[in-house]
């Protein structure tokens, strides 16, 4: 997983948390959901990037109705995180194995040509990753910009910084939610979109078997801190490449989920972090 | 006919002891464990190394090959397990919060599943342990026979096993646990360290995984990484969520219901589409049951307060704690 793809779904899942405050479990299948959607819509001779695009408001879409069924009325009760860790457990079930009933297990993958490989010394660029890594930082600097500057943006970090406060001020923490949910589900299908053109084809447990290398980044940001999850996608990016390089390629992912675990037995709060959000 | 009954039943009673150790974990004291399978998996490859005797075909690979009784393997599955879960234990539950301790575990759940896949001196790789021998031994008795042997075996260890819940339940050890769960900070303010209770019922809850796994490698007499998916722990916390978590009959019922009753039941629903559709419809009904029972009812389909001696009367333990005190 190259590191604007993680970039992208770390950023979405930290953008989630900040505001929700758990961890959602169903993301890797968002991620596959977006990609088969968009796979869907392409093979029926639309044009990739539209394609893309609509994969990604499927998937915001998704996120929003599993947080109106699935989630809200959890977090109404506050139950403990752990309760709404299992839900989205369930809700990976759900989500993974209706994907098997509608699309099969068979991989498929995306038939499109984008251009030829670009080299840049050593550095071989596929277009896939050209393409991605433009999404990704065009993505970004939108996203960047939308918190920033927009006012939708700012009752964004209000709530994440403070449910309560936020909807004393009048913020409609709900709506901020939703629409949080649904702007997390557009990144998510855009990287599980960039994930598939990376490993070349695509099957109902192509996100899944990423989640926890995305946990990894969101965490070594900081928990619910979308900047630091970019840089945290960075790091585990270059890291499980370059340890590619020193080890058998068959123990990649294993330096992935070694280096979550060393992480949050040593430094759960995230390697930036000084103060904020704790839980 | 009477071999799909004894064979469900088999693997019902192999799969309640594994849904019993987890609910000693999660269960009694809350200790979220995502990797319980992993366990099952060292109980299972323990067991089928240490009774196989060295490997004869060429290219088969593994360690130790002894030829110890079957009941020895067994234990030492167990025991290993047991091992294993003490060391996992000791590097994260003390450490971590309960969400962080979930990631955690399932993340050195894919290490184990991918350095037993990929280093094949180990397990023999992905190809996995296959012709390990029956615990009839060379006794020839037909498949139908052997599942019922299998199946008194395993009944009689799920029957220690939740005798073994039962007592430490009724405990003060198990009210402690319990205590522990639902408050650590009030817990360790009357002076108990929380991690010793919890790290005790860890290791037994492991040991039951390995028996688990050394009975099932003995009973269909192979196992393979394609065995322990990730999601086979997924499947047994889902079960024990939806028996009742705490209650050593709801994992019963839940091992039985959840993963077998509902395994057998989706083999007969209707497909359209692709093969792989009737393990997909039963990990999509769990999915829909789980949410359902966690919203609806959280305690699970047989609570943890319908067991006796749940708690000791209150008027009984007034008196005991604060006599001749004048109610206001």
């Amino acid at each position: 997983m190259t590191a604007s793809v993680l970039a992208l779904a770390a950023v979405a899942v930290s953008l989630q948390v900040s505001v929700t405050n758990f961890i959602n479990f169903a993301y890797g299948d968002f991620m596959t959901f977006g990609a088969y959607i968009a796979w869907t819509v392409a093979e029926h001779g639309v044009n990739f990037f539209l394609a893309v695009l609509i994969g990604g408001i499927a998937t915001g879409v998704l996120g929003v109705v599993s947080n109106f069924v699935i989630f809200r009325p959890f977090m109404r009760r506050r139950v403990r995180p752990v309760t709404l860790l299992i839900a989205g457990v369930g809700l990976s079930f759900i989500v993974q194995n209706g994907m098997t009933i509608i699309w099969g297990t068979e991989p498929v993958r995306f038939n499109v040509t984008l251009g030829n490989a670009l080299h840049i010394g050593p550095l071989v660029l596929t277009p896939g990753d050209l393409v991605t890594i433009g999404a990704a930082v065009a993505l970004l600097v939108l996203l960047h910009a939308m918190l920033t500057y927009t006012k939708f943006g700012k009752s964004l970090r209000a709530t994440s910084n403070n449910v309560d406060l936020a909807k004393a001020c009048g913020i409609d923490s709900d709506r901020v939610i939703s629409i949080t949910w649904f702007i997390a589900g557009i990144l998510t299908a855009v990287a599980g979109v960039g994930l598939v053109l990376q490993e070349s084809t695509l099957d109902p447990t192509t996100g899944f078997s990423e989640l926890f290398v995305i946990f990894g980044a969101v965490i070594l940001g900081g928990i619910g801190r979308p900047y630091g999850a970019m840089l945290g996608a960075l790091v585990v990016g270059i890291l499980t490449e370059v340890s590619g390089s020193y080890v058998d390629s068959a123990y990649k992912t294993s330096i992935a989920f070694g280096f979550v675990i060393v992480l949050l037995l040593f430094r759960p709060q995230g390697l930036f972090s000084a103060a904020g959000k704790t839980s | 006919m009477l071999f799909f009954f004894t064979d469900l039943l088999a693997l019902g009673c192999i799969v309640s002891i594994m849904v019993v150790g987890l609910n000693l974990q999660y269960g009694y004291t809350g200790l979220l464990n995502f990797a319980f399978y992993m366990y099952v998996a060292i109980g299972a490859y323990i067991a089928g190394v240490t009774t196989m005797g060295p490997p004869t075909l060429p290219g088969i690979t593994y360690i130790f090959g002894w030829t110890l009784p079957w009941y020895v393997g067994l234990l030492l599955g167990g025991v290993v397990a047991a091992a294993a879960g003490a060391v996992v234990f000791a590097f994260t539950v003390r450490r971590l919060r309960s969400d962080y301790l979930a990631i955690v575990t399932v993340s050195a759940a894919f290490i184990v599943y991918n350095v037993i896949n990929s280093f094949i001196p180990l397990f023999d790789g992905a190809t996995g342990l296959f012709n390990v021998p029956p615990i009839t031994g060379n006794l020839n008795v037909s498949t139908e026979q052997y599942s019922l042997i299998v199946l008194l075996v395993a009944a009689i260890l799920l029957a220690v096993f939740v005798f073994i819940s039962m007592r430490i339940f009724r405990s003060p050890f198990g009210r402690l646990l319990r205590a522990i769960r639902e408050d650590e900070t009030v817990t360790s303010a009357f002076g108990h360290a929380s991690w010793r209770p919890q790290l005790w019922v860890f290791v037994i809850g492991c040991f039951m995984a390995g028996i688990a796994g050394g009975l099932f490698i003995f009973y269909i007499t192979a196992w393979s990484p394609s065995a322990f998916l990730p999601l086979e722990s997924f499947f047994l916390l889902a079960a024990l969520i939806i028996g009742g978590s705490g209650n050593y009959w709801g994992a019963v019922f839940g091992a039985f219901v959840v993963i077998e009753g509902l395994a057998e039941l989706s083999r007969y629903a209707p497909t359209f589409g692709s093969q792989a559709d009737a393990g997909a419809i039963r990990a999509m009904i769990i999915g829909i049951a789980l949410i359902l029972v966690l919203r609806y009812r959280p305690e699970g389909l047989f609570p943890e307060r319908w067991l006796k001696w749940y708690r000791t009367t209150a008027s009984a333990a007034r008196k005991r704690v604060l006599p001749g005190r004048q109610s206001p």
